[in-house]
């Protein structure tokens, strides 16, 4: 059974007693987007000219729609709607789609959810209808058009009411009973498009019973497929799954507080009690957290969010909690908090053992403890032999860095995080590359580079810099340039080194492409009268147009 | 107590008093006699914040002093070194070349020297990390005596290199009083000239500006090579080659 669940709202923020409506303009027509009920009860409805409302209510106060304004402002309630359930997306201008499976039973039962939520509803005061059934169809088809039947008394329907306020401002249709709610609605709460509904009235089926009773295939014959896919999805006979507003959480913990708070350490207190449930449950599983979620859903019905990510799979409370804290002065409690939702949207498996190292104990000595240093004692850390590639890598990577690395993370961002990995490439730009701390702490390729080759300046520029060079031959190195608006006389040179474009590699080409001129460059070590050490190259082949200096490099 | 054994309690005691606190963790020696003569203790203090500065032009692009904090950071241990910097121009092979294997580095990016002295701070309380080093322009006091406090309390070493984009931060900086227990100046200078026509054995110039306990000197020396060490440059017959002392032997200056 899928419950779907289905609500109707329209925000506005005038006094709820006095007639109001906004106002759209259409094909160069004033028409009303939307009335408040006082207004609906005078006989105002949507999609009237202004004129005519305006000779029925003078007093009919108005003000231009902001369409995207109330689109965002949707879109947060409905993200405030997850308290209730991961599963919520807006639908259409003033609906919002609930999927209520599994999280009914938390308030008592559909009906205790629907009188909570419309409760809520009310103190934020949006005008609404809720309706629960098991379809969506079902749903949206009783909180659109089986609500003012019930006000009016006209047909008996097998549905629950109940009234906030004075209105019947939810609807339960009991499980089971979804034909005998939809039976005496008219033919529109399908979702139909007007002109199928036109024709269907002038056919005669004004009601979806009447439809339900006709053949199918003479509904198909003449009204195309639509009819027949409605009211198979308003009768569960085809699935209509809900496609959620953000990323489904695999994991999720919620804490709700009887009373709104805002006080950051009542906020954290409550985050680490959330954390410490979320890792119980993780234990049992054997998992760890990568990226968690921790929302704070405010009274006003907004949503505040936390994101953290760590490095490698953690499920140490203290260590989360410490990240998701420290970022809590970001949040502003506004009114008051008064649901704090944990998602953990990427969990992977985190044997048992791999946990003990990352901890410290409390009473194991410091890894580098101070030693005595007597009278002249001198101390030096012995380099351990190169490590060979085949042995998988090098120093010990080991796990009590990806606390650090988590708290650097969540600080200054993932991708300030690198390692500089070699790569079998000449050219130089590409043969040492910042990779992402992540993928380096799974696999350790490439190696380490030779010594024996040409010498690698400290720094390398990305981009090279253009120089002004000026040299005597062309194939010489050249015997003064011009960088950053300073002269340097050249003293002594090594080289050339030709690097040219990996033809061998799809990405091995230089700037400016295969076959350019830049394609090849030749390397030049020169040292200047003062001793510093630059890495120029020359772009291109002597000729025309003349090839280009660049600096590449410095070295130490 | 005879008077003998009272008067080595009495040296040791003065020497105690004298070294400073951030001997405890031991230290790392140069391995050229002339440097490791001049510093307390014999080398590189250990487990304490160190600074390196560049002259002239290289104080916009570090190059000199990155290969001279290569070479030490390399020696030390066998763990990761953290280096915090604000551009990405540090070139892996090149610090092979100087004694630092490339695969022992994280690097940690970001745009303010703020960033940059908070993570060189984590990366000092962490374990497992071997040094952290880091290239910041403002180095308030304050800032520089949490390092070498945290430097202190965990034996890490942290080794900050001073690199400045204009001329006026650069003078406010270079006479800021600093928290650092020494402070060194590396240059680059004319290579050694063989008879091979093109570069020869590059070298460089280090200063010792301050240190705690001891004074300032300078030297020439061969740049660090794969081990990480540097060596005298042996240039018979050139004064340059020997250490200067600004003061006569036999007395040092205490704390």
């Amino acid at each position: 059974m899928d419950p779907g669940f289905r609500r109707e709202a329209k925000k506005e923020e005038a006094p709820p007693e006095a007639p109001f409506a906004t106002v759209i303009a259409v094909g160069g027509r004033q028409l009303l987007a939307a009335v408040n009920p006082a207004s609906a009860a005078k006989g105002i409805a949507a999609g009237m000219p202004l004129a005519d409302a305006l000779s029925f209510l003078p007093g009919l106060l108005t003000r231009p729609a902001e369409l995207a304004e109330d689109a965002a402002a949707l879109r947060r309630l409905a993200e405030w709607c997850g308290r209730y359930s991961p599963w919520t997306a807006p639908d259409g201008a003033d609906g919002i789609k609930i999927e209520t499976t599994g999280s009914a039973h938390l308030w008592g039962g559909e009906a205790g959810l629907a009188a909570d939520l419309s409760g809520r509803l009310a103190r934020q005061g949006i005008a609404h209808r809720v309706a629960i059934a098991d379809t969506l169809g079902a749903a949206w088809a009783v909180a659109r058009f089986a609500a003012s039947e019930a006000e009016e008394g006209a047909c008996k329907l097998p549905v629950k009411t109940g009234k906030t306020g004075g209105i019947a401002t939810y609807l339960v249709v009991a499980p089971g009973e979804t034909r005998a709610a939809l039976a005496p609605l008219p033919i529109a709460a399908l979702r139909l498009d007007p002109a199928i509904v036109e024709g269907l009235h002038r056919v005669g089926l004004r009601r979806v019973g009447e439809a339900l009773a006709m053949p199918r295939d003479a509904l198909a014959r003449r009204f195309g497929n639509a009819v027949a896919r409605r009211l198979d999805q308003a009768l569960d006979d085809l699935p209509e799954p809900l496609s959620p507003l953000g990323e489904v959480p695999t994991r999720r913990v919620r804490l709700s507080l009887p009373e709104p708070i805002a006080d950051p350490a009542d906020l954290a207190r409550a985050a680490e009690r959330l954390t410490a449930d979320l890792v119980a449950r993780l234990e049992r599983e054997g998992m760890g957290a990568r990226r968690l979620d921790l929302g704070f859903h405010r009274v006003d019905g907004r949503v505040e969010h936390i994101r953290i990510g760590t490095a490698r799979p953690s499920r140490d409370p203290a260590h989360l909690a410490k990240l998701l804290t420290g970022k809590l002065d970001t949040i502003d409690p506004g009114p008051g908090i008064e649901d704090v939702i944990l998602a953990a949207f990427a969990v992977e498996p985190l044997a048992a053992e791999q946990i003990e190292n990352s901890l410290p104990l409390a009473n194991s000595p410091h890894p580098n403890p101070p030693p005595q240093a007597g009278e002249g004692a001198r101390l030096e850390r012995r380099r351990s032999p190169s490590p060979s590639p085949a042995s998988g890598g090098g120093p010990g990577w080991g796990l009590g860095l990806a606390p650090l690395f988590d708290r650097i993370g969540a600080k200054l961002g993932f991708d300030a995080l690198a390692r500089l990995e070699p790569r079998a490439s000449h050219i130089p730009e590409r043969a040492s590359i910042a990779a992402p701390i992540e993928t380096a702490c799974r696999e350790r390729a490439g190696t380490i580079p030779a010594p024996q080759k040409p010498p690698r300046p400290v720094r390398l520029f990305a981009p090279p810099e253009p120089v002004e060079a000026f040299w005597v031959l062309p194939d010489d190195p050249p015997f003064r340039f011009t960088w950053r608006r300073r002269t340097h006389r050249i003293a002594q040179a090594d080289g050339p080194e030709r690097i040219a474009e990996e033809w061998w590699r799809p990405d091995g080409q230089l700037i400016g492409g295969a076959g350019s001129p830049d394609a090849i460059r030749d390397y030049y070590r020169v040292e200047d009268l003062s001793g510093r050490r630059f890495w120029l190259f020359r772009a291109g082949l002597p000729g025309d147009p003349p090839p280009r200096w660049f600096v590449h490099g410095i070295f130490a | 107590m005879s008077s003998a054994t009272s008067l080595v309690a009495l040296q040791d005691r003065i020497r105690r008093i004298e070294r400073p606190n951030a001997l405890r963790c031991g230290v790392l020696p140069f391995r050229a006699p002339a440097i490791d003569r001049a510093l307390p203790g014999g080398g590189l203090a250990l487990g304490a914040l160190h600074e390196i500065l560049g002259t002239g032009v290289d104080e916009e692009d570090g190059a000199a002093a990155a290969g001279f904090a290569a070479g030490i950071a390399g020696r030390m241990g066998d763990g990761i070194v953290l280096w915090c910097l604000k551009q990405r121009d540090l070139h892996g092979p090149g610090l092979a070349a100087h004694g630092l294997d490339p695969a022992r580095i994280v690097v940690v990016k970001t745009a303010r020297d703020d960033d940059i002295l908070w993570a060189l701070e984590e990366g000092l309380r962490a374990p497992g990390i071997a040094a952290v080093v880091g290239e910041v322009g403002r180095l308030p006091m304050i800032a520089g005596r949490r390092l070498q406090l945290a430097a202190e309390r965990s034996g890490v070493t942290a080794l900050v290199l001073r690199r400045w984009r204009n001329g006026v931060e650069a003078a406010a900086e270079r006479a800021r009083p600093s928290a650092a227990l020494t402070r060194w100046r590396v240059a680059a200078i004319p290579s050694l000239s063989s008879s091979e026509p093109g570069i020869g054995t590059p070298r460089w110039r280090v200063e010792l500006l301050r240190c705690r306990g001891a004074e300032s000197a300078e030297w020439t020396v061969e740049v660090a090579d794969a081990t990480g060490l540097v060596s005298l440059s042996a240039e018979l017959g050139d004064r340059s080659a020997a250490p200067r002392r600004v003061a006569s032997e036999p007395w040092r200056r205490a704390g």
